[in-house]
């Protein structure tokens, strides 16, 4: 794999508040790279001086290793897609997609074919003269997607592209750039909110907050170990315990104890004895044992309420904690349902339980 | 993929630096500092220094200053400026805040005929307004002769009640336009509330709705005082020896013609300090009263009781009767045999046949003046607006100053700053037509810049970046996406600029030559040699031109009156 984009101790400072904050990163040619955070964690402002519309504080940018921070942003050659289309509305769609061959002086048969292909990978052909007023959002988002991926950018550039459009059209539309972005190739940074978005679009996926990267990797990995107490807690649902950390063993789990009593055993970023933690479980990591007998681990509760959701069912078991812990069970026919008021034992797999120091949160 | 890749080699820091400076919006920058310099600041400048300037050796610099303060002649004529100014506004305020509440608020029938009429009047040149007036009330007007013989005296036109009667009527559109767009934004659940705890509606509004609306009050206030202080036109025909600031401006430059015009520069200088007083004074009162409230449902029309209906539309209707008037009295006396300035009742052409010959070249002149000057401001103007807008900064704030300020300088004063700047050679412009379009140029400049402004701060970022992005420069940018994005606010921009521009007076008496005569001039000379049936006929063609701008705007581009202030 060879680096398509790097990103390198990359710093922006407005004033006195830093929106990017030391970030460092590579981009493989080809991949699909996800910039995934909450609102006002950084994501366009990254995104923009990889556009070259600001520059950065500190640190480069460098486009196949070559510095560009010097180059101005009509010549840096990417695609850049907005969130809210900005698609030239006094132009046509063939105008549209054209506009930027045309800046780049290409000849007319060249812009005719090209901008013909790719009208048709994105199912447009059939539009090629309207204006873009007579287009519906999902069609002035596939125009845009055209006029930025007919010009073979070196990387596409994409801000929340699908958040202005209805939950139908996002889903139908995500796979579809997904597998445009594979027949091209072209190497991609997508920028969304959106987790269940990232998780299934991208090849690579960075977790920002508050200016930083927490976490950078693969989504399978993303969801199964989450580095931070953040990422724990921004990515899919999960328990948050508070606990304390009982005894280390030598295979490198540890032994904690969760408020009422309960004992389980995990791995992660505390582990010395006697130290508080945060503990993370999965819902659907729980397993359901049988009520009493003692044992060293295992939690027990009692139901107090029962969401039948179809394809799962999210039981809220209380523990003796502050707040009920969830747990999610796959909807089977023939299951056994629990009912409320009766009394549980939950067991929690070592590779499920992670614990983070608690201060990480504030 | 990349095979395509167009980013070149990234070249050193230094040459970066160095090619940023020629870049498009840094050259377009300081090519618009270079013009406002050039036309605005220079000539304002210029009369400052020459104000300070003494006639004799080892005398005070302030002199000129001391001479004006100490001679009644010179004194009177600002307190006289301020009189009628002052009179003028609170009348205008008086007017046009009653007749802008009926209109917007009460079903009176043909409201939008009274509307034209204000536009009408609006735009109107008020030179042409008041030597209508002395058709119609001067020593041997048509209302005086009538009236005259059934023994009824009718007050003079000339002299300061004159002078007031017809700014008032002239200016009081800028109240009702401000007045009536502020009602607007006024939410009807405000007024509700005040109702429904028990105030009437008189009440409601002196309580409620006036300071809601204080804001327009006070701008459509220091418009129309500004309007009144710095116009030449009305007082040269109505004031006799009632002299205020510009007339004397006027006459101290017509004398001091060939030599350095010192004296008509202080006076200058003084008209400035006032406009820019009121400018300023304007801006922070805006700035403090501005409740930036909007209307989720504006003020609703209201359906009276009959008579209280009646009473309103007849306040109305007599106010726009009276407003039209002068208007109709040019085109109908327009039309009419005249004798010298008796005007006699026999329907003719002779008027228009005897402008036939001679207004070609003024017309010619007016149409290629006021196009040139139109379309420079469009131009330019669009361009420093981009600035402020998309480069802010100290010199985007700088230049929106200047722009600003060249609001301030009254025409006649412009037309004093040109000439002292421009008189010697190389740059001897004095007479050209070039020195008339500079003119027009700069004092219409913070209109366009303005209109585009506004509309560019509504136009998102994002268009125009998509299209950098993919490859066109700033420049190329600017000229294929953000002008044809701008190109319905331009366009009503340029129409309204054509409209402001071709009747101007003031600062064209000051820099015309008689090759290059206007045919506001012309009828200015006809006014004064008193051949009002000729001044008439040319007032209706310029009344024509005025007009069929707006006409256009309001017709064909959904425009309301409301975008003439
Ligand atoms: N031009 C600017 N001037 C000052 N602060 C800015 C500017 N642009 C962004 N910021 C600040 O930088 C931080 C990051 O903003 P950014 O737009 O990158 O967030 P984001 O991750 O894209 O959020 P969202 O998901 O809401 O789009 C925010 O706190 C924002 O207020
Ligand atoms: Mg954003």
């Amino acid at each position: 794999m060879t680096t398509s984009v790097s990103i390198d101790s990359v710093t922006k400072r407005f004033g006195d508040s830093t929106a990017v904050d030391n970030v460092s990163f590579d981009i493989a040619k080809g991949e699909f790279f996800t910039l995934l955070g909450s609102s006002g964690c950084g994501k366009t402002t990254l995104l923009r001086m990889v556009a070259g519309f600001m520059r950065q504080t500190s640190g480069n940018i460098r486009f196949d290793g070559k510095i560009i921070d010097d180059v101005p942003p009509h010549q840096r050659n990417t695609g850049m897609v907005f969130q809210n289309y900005a698609i030239f509305p006094h132009l046509t769609v063939f105008d549209n997609v054209a506009y930027g061959l045309r800046a780049r002086r290409r000849g007319k048969a060249e812009i005719d074919r090209e901008v013909k292909r790719m009208l048709e990978l994105v199912r447009l052909d059939h539009l090629t003269h309207r204006r873009p007023r007579e287009l519906s959002g999902g069609q002035q988002q596939r125009v845009v997607l055209a006029r930025a991926m007919v010009i073979q950018p070196d990387v596409l550039l994409m801000d929340e592209p699908l958040s202005n459009l209805d939950t139908e059209m996002r889903i139908h539309l995500r796979s579809e750039i997904r597998s445009l972005q594979r027949q091209i190739g072209i190497t991609t940074i997508y920028v969304t909110h959106d987790q269940e978005e990232a998780l299934l679009m991208s090849d690579r996926i960075a977790v920002m907050s508050r200016g930083r990267i927490e976490q950078l990797d693969v989504p399978h990995k993303i969801y199964a170990e989450p580095k931070t107490l953040f990422v724990a807690g921004f990515i899919g649902e999960n328990n948050l315990l508070p606990g304390t950390v009982i005894a280390r063993d030598a295979d490198g789990s540890s032994l904690i104890e969760l408020p009422g009593g309960h004992r389980v055993r995990g791995m992660g970023g505390v582990d010395a004895a006697g130290q508080p933690c945060l503990v993370s479980i999965r819902p659907q990591d729980i397993d359901l044992g049988a009520p009493g007998g003692a044992r060293e681990t295992g939690i027990d509760g009692t139901v107090t309420d029962i969401q039948f959701l179809g394809g799962t069912v999210k039981l809220l078991v209380e523990i003796g904690a502050d707040k009920p812990i969830t747990v999610s069970l796959q909807g089977r026919r023939g299951m056994d349902m629990p009912e409320a008021g009766s009394p549980l034992r939950l067991d929690v797999p070592l590779q499920a339980v992670r614990t983070f120091k608690p201060e990480a949160r504030a | 993929m990349t095979t395509l890749s167009t980013s070149p080699n990234a070249p050193g820091r230094m040459q970066v630096a160095i090619g940023r400076l020629f870049d498009f919006w840094p050259l377009v920058t300081v090519g618009a500092l270079v013009i406002t310099t050039l036309l605005l600041l220079l000539p304002v400048y210029n009369i400052i220094g020459l104000s300070f300037s003494g006639t004799e050796a080892g005398k005070s610099v302030f002199e000129n200053y001391a001479m004006f303060f100490s001679e009644p002649y010179y004194y009177r004529s600002l307190i006289n400026s301020f009189i009628v100014s002052l009179s003028a506004t609170v009348l205008a305020l008086l007017v046009g805040i009653p007749a802008a509440y009926f209109v917007s608020r009460y079903n009176i029938w043909a409201r939008s005929l009274i509307k034209t009429i204000v536009v009408l009047t609006f735009v109107s040149p008020p030179f042409i307004g008041s030597y209508s007036w002395v058709i119609l009330l001067g020593r041997s007007g048509v209302l005086t002769r009538f009236f005259g013989e059934y023994g009824i005296p009718l007050p003079s036109i000339y002299g300061a009640p004159g002078i007031i009667f017809v700014f008032t009527l002239q200016f009081f559109p800028f109240v009702f336009l401000l007045v009536s767009s502020g009602l607007k934004s006024i939410d009807q659940s405000v007024e509700d509330a005040a109702r429904n705890l028990g105030s009437g509606e008189f009440a409601t509004f002196v309580k409620v709705i006036a300071p809601l609306l204080l804001p327009s009050i006070t701008t459509a206030g220091l418009l129309v005082f500004v309007a009144a202080f710095t116009d030449l036109g009305t007082p040269l025909i109505l004031g006799e020896k009632f002299r205020v600031l510009p007339l004397l401006i006027y006459g101290e430059f017509v004398n001091d013609f060939g030599g350095q015009p010192v004296l008509a520069s202080t006076l200058s200088v003084l008209l400035l300090a006032v406009t820019t007083g009121a400018l300023l004074l304007q801006r922070w009162l805006s700035a403090r009263f501005s409740h930036a409230t909007s209307a989720i449902r504006p003020l609703t029309m209201q359906e009276p009781r009959p008579a209280k209906r009646l009473a309103a539309a007849a306040y109305v209707y007599c106010l726009m009767a009276v407003a039209i008037l002068p208007l109709v009295n040019i085109v109908i006396s327009s039309f009419l045999k005249a004798n010298g300035p008796v005007l006699t009742a026999q329907l003719s052409l002779e008027n228009y046949r005897r402008i036939a010959g001679t207004i070609s070249r003024p017309l010619w002149n007016t149409i290629l003046f006021t196009s040139t000057a139109t379309l420079a401001c469009a131009v330019v103007g669009t361009l420093i607006a981009y600035i402020i807008v998309r480069r802010p900064g100290r010199i985007g704030a700088l230049l929106d100053t200047i722009v600003m300020f060249s609001y301030a300088v009254p025409g006649i004063v412009l037309g004093v700053g040109l000439v002292v700047t421009y008189h010697h050679p190389p740059f001897a412009l004095t007479g050209t037509a070039l020195i008339l379009i500079m003119a027009y140029f700069i004092r219409r400049l913070p209109f366009s810049v303005r209109s585009s402004a506004s509309s560019l701060q509504q136009l998102s970022r994002d268009t125009e970046e998509a299209s950098v992005n993919l490859g066109a420069g700033p420049a190329v940018t600017f000229v294929k996406v953000t002008v044809p994005l701008l190109s319905m606010a331009i366009l009503s921009g340029v129409l309204l600029t054509w409209s402001n521009t071709i009747r101007e007076l003031s600062a064209t008496l000051i820099l015309q030559s008689g090759s290059t005569a206007t045919v506001s001039i012309e009828i200015f000379n006809e006014v004064v040699n008193g051949n009002f049936g000729v001044a008439s006929a040319l007032g209706s063609v310029l009344i024509l031109l005025t007009f069929l701008p707006l006409l256009v705007l309001f017709t064909f581009m959904g425009k309301n009156e409301e975008a003439l202030v």
